[in-house]
């Protein structure tokens, strides 16, 4: 399970990085904890962006009013892990 | 979004996906008094005034600071304090200014100028009391690439919007369509009935399709606003007013301003004072459409008809952005809204 949260948070870093054209950070360099918003600087349509590219790459649905909850890659990745597990 | 003309219009709008706005009542003054206003309902009205340059300077500079990129200056009327708007202007650069266009905004501000028109010179002089207003408006605003001219639908000038665009159009002038939403209490006759959407609906339509080069709308917009339900039940409202959320988005960032620059977050949102069931406006669908794009990737009718909504919204707001053509001509129903 560890490993695999590994290698979803090493892919969503990646998709934000790409996405949001961040510079000056690698999905090596890239702090899975940091909150998006508050240190990251992304705004509910960069997230919008980022739900769409997850929605193709995973095949699930992330919610609108989970928006708020998502703060940081570490929680995306284990919301997606949960999505995948459950089957949803 | 595999299709090559709707990922370039997506690659086209989200260079301005950093545009997060606040909204700033500049005067409690207007030259005219228009039935219905929305300014003169409620509190905001008897808020005191603030000239001073230097607070406003400093309140845009905070403004800024906290990662405001987009102003609109609105209530009362904007124009009587120009000062006042060149002050936000020399801080933060893009905005819209709000204003019944019977005084000229200085050309130094070059914000996008909204000049509303609420109907023929007889309608206007009826309803906002002031003789030849669109005469006059054009008159202030010719060949100035800022204006657009902001139609906003009643139950009672529906017919007239055709003479209007053509006027418009035959001036080589831009015009965009609002939709007169109730303030709060409001039961006079400018609120619309179903009969009046439909005829509002109908109307839309034939003008985007006559005169493209002169109305800046798409067919979704038509939809998104008039339809029975209003803005917040068809896409649910992400103004603080209505959205308690603080995390992220409006319900973190949008603030509106009054003239003692204080704000409020319970009244929060761009027509504050508006009857929320009611809320058709242009300027809320701008935020309130724009925000929900997630829900519009269903498939590319919906997603194109999404992107036509945000390539209005930003060349309504927008200095130098140009609309492209619509991608999608015909109405799509908005998604559910859970």
């Amino acid at each position: 399970m560890t490993t695999d949260i590994n290698q979803t948070i090493t892919q969503i870093t990646e998709i934000i990085i790409n996405e949001l054209k961040l510079e000056d950070v690698t999905p090596q360099t890239f702090d899975p904890d940091l909150d998006l918003v508050d240190e990251v600087g992304i705004d509910s349509m960069d997230l919008a962006t980022i739900a769409l590219v997850l929605r193709d790459v995973y095949g699930i649905r992330i919610e609108e009013d989970d928006y708020p909850k998502l703060t940081t890659v570490r929680i995306i990745a284990e919301y997606i892990d949960n999505k995948l597990t459950s089957g949803e | 979004m595999a299709e090559p003309r709707i990922r370039k219009r997506f690659e086209k709008v989200r260079r301005y996906f950093f545009l997060r706005e606040s909204t700033y009542d500049m005067t409690n003054r207007c030259n005219i008094r228009c039935e219905g206003c929305y300014y003169f309902t409620g509190e905001k009205q008897f808020a005191a005034e603030n000239n001073d340059l230097e607070d406003w300077r400093q309140l845009l500079e905070s403004e800024k600071k906290r990662g405001i990129t987009f102003v609109v200056l609105a209530g009362a009327e904007p124009s009587l304090v120009p000062r006042l708007c060149e002050a936000c202007y020399r801080v933060i650069p893009l905005g819209a200014i709000a204003t019944n266009g019977l005084k000229t905004i200085p050309r130094e501000i070059d914000y996008r100028i909204h000049v509303s028109v609420w109907g023929n010179d007889r309608t206007s002089l009826a309803i906002r009391k002031a003789p030849d207003m669109l005469a006059r408006q054009m008159a202030n605003y010719r060949d100035d690439p800022r204006a657009v001219f902001v139609y906003t639908f009643t139950p009672v000038n529906i017919e007239e919007a055709r003479e209007v665009t053509e006027l418009l159009a035959a001036n080589g002038m831009k015009i965009t369509f609002n939709m007169f939403s109730a303030p709060v209490g409001y039961s006079g006759y400018l609120r619309h009935t179903p009969q009046t959407l439909a005829r509002t609906e109908q109307v839309m339509a034939e003008l985007l399709a006559e005169f493209p080069a002169t109305v800046l709308f798409s067919p979704y917009n038509i939809v998104a606003h008039t339809r029975q339900q209003g803005l917040h039940e068809l896409f649910s409202c992400s103004y603080p007013r209505m959205n308690p959320s603080t995390s992220i988005g409006l319900g973190r960032s949008f603030r509106q301003y009054r003239t003692d620059l204080r704000w409020d977050r319970d009244a929060a949102c761009c027509v504050p004072d508006t009857d929320c069931t009611d809320c058709r406006h242009y300027a809320a669908g701008s935020a309130v459409v724009t925000a929900r794009m997630y829900r519009h990737a269903t498939d590319p009718a919906t997603f194109s008809a999404w992107l036509d909504y945000v390539d209005t919204y930003l060349a309504v707001w927008v200095r130098g952005y140009e609309k492209e053509p619509n991608l999608h001509d015909a109405p799509v129903a908005p998604p559910p809204n859970n």
